[in-house]
């Protein structure tokens, strides 16, 4: 479904993505997991089309995606979660859902937006409780959900999650992934980024290890949790455990 | 949820398996660089950095890694991960005098699980069945993939022991068993043996015989399958590193599937080093592109094969491949274990005290069986009037070769002249 060929990408001069290759299938909940800095969100912001990649192939349902706008990308069925959420926060839980629906209801889908919203309250009840709330006094967990919510009200066929754990609780991280695994049963692909490896891996298929904008391990999502290299620099375990007792 | 990516690949659609392949040669890469001061310093010698490596075809800008460099890196230099990850390490006899060590971690010896457990699969090995494995040592480590694997597929195992092939044979007939994973020339000998101890093969509930170690040619292999009521299987696999069942056979049996969703596979002119189109012959040159603690990059594994025409009837998308008997190299082959000239001149030179002016190293055949033959040429050196002495020294020398190489051996002694100096 997603195709990316040696893909360079970078600020100014500096050269964040060091030739990245990887691929999404339909269906499929696919986690790439890394330090901060490793090249992550890049990775996701070139994807979105948000920057312009210097290198390298991004391939869409075997569409070049070269050249494309954020909004014929949104158009072509991707939607993006950012890090941070970039809400709008002095509008409201509703007007922050129909700015996520801004270019189907320029084509005039009033009614088929109306349903998805009814269908996003459904799945997030706690938004159809704010709904006239300013986004902005929503607790983060609801302000995770009203990101994720909002990115579907474009009906993307594939989700790109940057970071949707930071600044939450565990229990609310748990209910963020639970929602991933709900929507993805429904018929979205994902692919998500997060430093929360752990977490990550738990809910996707496969999953890829990017370290300084290279790839460098790929595999079942339950065979890099068991990865002596995945514990170790992403699932908090601690290195001196693991040098100690033999050979040095 | 789909999962073809990482599970069964036999069947990706070829534009999927170039991606796939594309994007674990790069992690290959990366790793190797970041990991192995080897490859980093050919990578540099090269003028390249991982991120050239950018299509499939690129990996012919990288140099070959050959045996020798095994040796050169003796233990642990190509090793890509931290020692405290390696959950195994194997050794099998080196080429040069050295030893091989290849170490795995544990997914890699999950990845060999798998990959020779549907290899087994394609032969219609199930939880039905009782598999036996006769090896030589030599090809200990195959013998504990070919056990992980098939208990994977819950099929009773009989794993390699150390019995003689006599009693293999009573095993065979009376524990039962269904699948017999050997070598050709093994296969041979328990057949010979069955009919020596007068054992007809009616008896036995052998009807799979997997064949692996050295190619088996179509003439021998109809042969055993009449004489023996059975269904054979070859099974390609590098004895050194890292493992069996690289490729295998399906139930067309034209040709081996090449794994190739963990190697990447490359058949070349031995002289130009330029792909062979298909049909053709060629050295086989494989990169693996799913292990972890011992990657190869181009290695040359002196094996020729030809490259068959895409598309099998058994809807398998791994290319396959015709395992020819001749090699590319002058390692000599017998029961699989591979055999370096020189070495066996080193072992030689050792044992006796002394580098002979006039050795020479055969392979020779008794009856069924391969075996190394060693012949020396008199001189001075050798000489002794006590023919007890010289008999000792033979001894010796062929017990010494025997304990390094693990297959049987023939020291012969010979007037100068009649042997050609093999060996500066």
């Amino acid at each position: 479904m997603l195709i990316v060929r040696n893909l360079r990408a970078g600020y100014g001069r500096i050269e964040a993505l060091h030739g990245v290759s990887l691929s999404v299938r339909h269906g499929e909940i696919v986690a790439i997991v890394g330090a901060n800095g490793a090249g992550k969100s890049t990775l996701l912001r070139a994807v979105a089309g948000l920057i312009v990649p210097w290198q390298g192939e991004v391939l869409f349902e075997e569409r070049s995606l070269a050249g494309t706008k954020p909004p014929a990308i949104v158009a072509a069925g991707i939607g993006l979660v950012p890090e941070g959420r970039w809400l709008f926060p002095p509008m409201s839980v509703l007007d922050n859902l129909r700015l996520g629906a801004y270019l189907r209801l320029r084509r005039g889908e009033k009614e088929a937006v109306r349903e998805d919203l009814e269908r996003v309250f459904e799945l997030f009840p706690i938004l159809a409780e704010r709904r006239k709330q300013p986004a902005g006094s929503l607790s983060g967990g609801e302000q995770q959900m009203l990101a994720i919510a909002r990115a579907l009200m474009s009906r993307p066929k594939m989700l790109l999650l940057d970071e949707p754990s930071t600044g939450l609780a565990p229990l609310l991280v748990e209910k963020i992934f639970e929602t991933i695994v709900q929507l993805n049963g429904e018929g979205i692909t994902f692919l998500l980024v997060e430093q929360n490896a752990r977490a990550a891996l738990a809910v996707a298929s496969r999953g890829y290890v990017l370290e300084t904008g290279r790839m460098v391990l790929q595999g079942k999502a339950g065979d890099l949790l068991e990865d002596q290299e995945v514990k170790r620099a992403y699932l908090g375990k601690d290195y001196r455990e693991f040098a100690e007792g033999r050979a040095r | 949820m789909s999962d073809a990516g990482n599970g069964n690949g036999e069947w990706l659609p070829p534009a999927e398996r170039r991606q796939q392949q594309l994007e674990r040669l790069q992690i290959v890469c990366n790793r190797a660089y970041k990991n192995v001061p080897f490859y980093r310093n050919r990578f540099q010698a090269a003028a390249l950095s991982p991120q050239d490596i950018g299509s499939l075809e690129d990996v012919r800008r990288l140099p070959f890694t050959e045996r020798r460099h095994f040796g050169e890196h003796y233990p642990y230099g190509l090793f890509a991960v931290p020692l405290r990850d390696i959950v195994r390490i194997h050794t099998a006899p080196g080429i040069g005098g050295s030893l091989a060590v290849s170490g795995y971690t544990a997914r890699d010896l999950k990845m060999w699980k798998e990959m020779v457990a549907r290899a087994l699969r394609a032969a219609g090995v199930s939880v039905d069945d009782i598999l036996q494995i006769v090896l030589h040592p030599g090809l200990a480590n195959w013998g504990r993939d070919y056990k992980d694997g098939a208990e994977a597929l819950q099929a009773g195992v009989i794993p390699l022991n150390a019995l003689h092939l006599s009693k293999q044979i009573m095993v065979l007939r009376d524990y039962k068993t269904s699948v017999l994973i050997t070598t050709p020339t093994s296969a041979v000998q328990i057949q010979e043996l069955l009919f020596s101890s007068d054992i007809n093969p009616n008896e036995l509930s052998l009807k799979t015989l997997i064949l692996v170690g050295e190619p088996a040619s179509q003439e021998l292999r109809r042969r055993i399958e009449e004489q023996l009521h059975v269904r054979t299987w070859q099974h390609y696999g590098l004895s050194e590193v890292p493992g069996p069942a690289v490729a295998y056979e399906c139930e067309g049996h034209d040709g081996l599937h090449v794994s190739e969703d963990h190697f990447l596979v490359e058949v070349l002119d031995p002289i130009t080093l330029e792909p062979v189109p298909e049909g053709e012959s060629g050295e086989l040159v494989l990169t693996s592109l799913t292990i972890q603690a011992f990657p190869l990059i181009r290695f040359r594994t002196g094996d020729r094969v030809r490259v068959l025409a895409e598309g099998c009837p058994c809807g398998r998308t791994l290319r396959r491949l015709e395992w020819l008997p001749d090699r590319v190299d002058d390692l000599l082959v017998i029961q699989g274990v591979k055999i370096d000239k020189d070495q066996v001149a080193v072992r030689v030179a050792q044992t006796l005290g002394f580098a002979p002016r006039k050795l020479s190293v055969h392979l020779v055949r008794q009856g069924g069986y391969k075996a190394l033959e060693v012949q020396l040429g008199m001189e001075e050196n050798l000489f002794s009037d006590e023919i007890k002495e010289l008999e000792r020294l033979v001894r010796k020398t062929a017990f010494e070769l025997r304990q390094e190489f693990g297959v049987p051996v023939e020291v012969r002694l010979l007037e100068g002249p009649s042997v050609e100096a093999a060996f500066p």
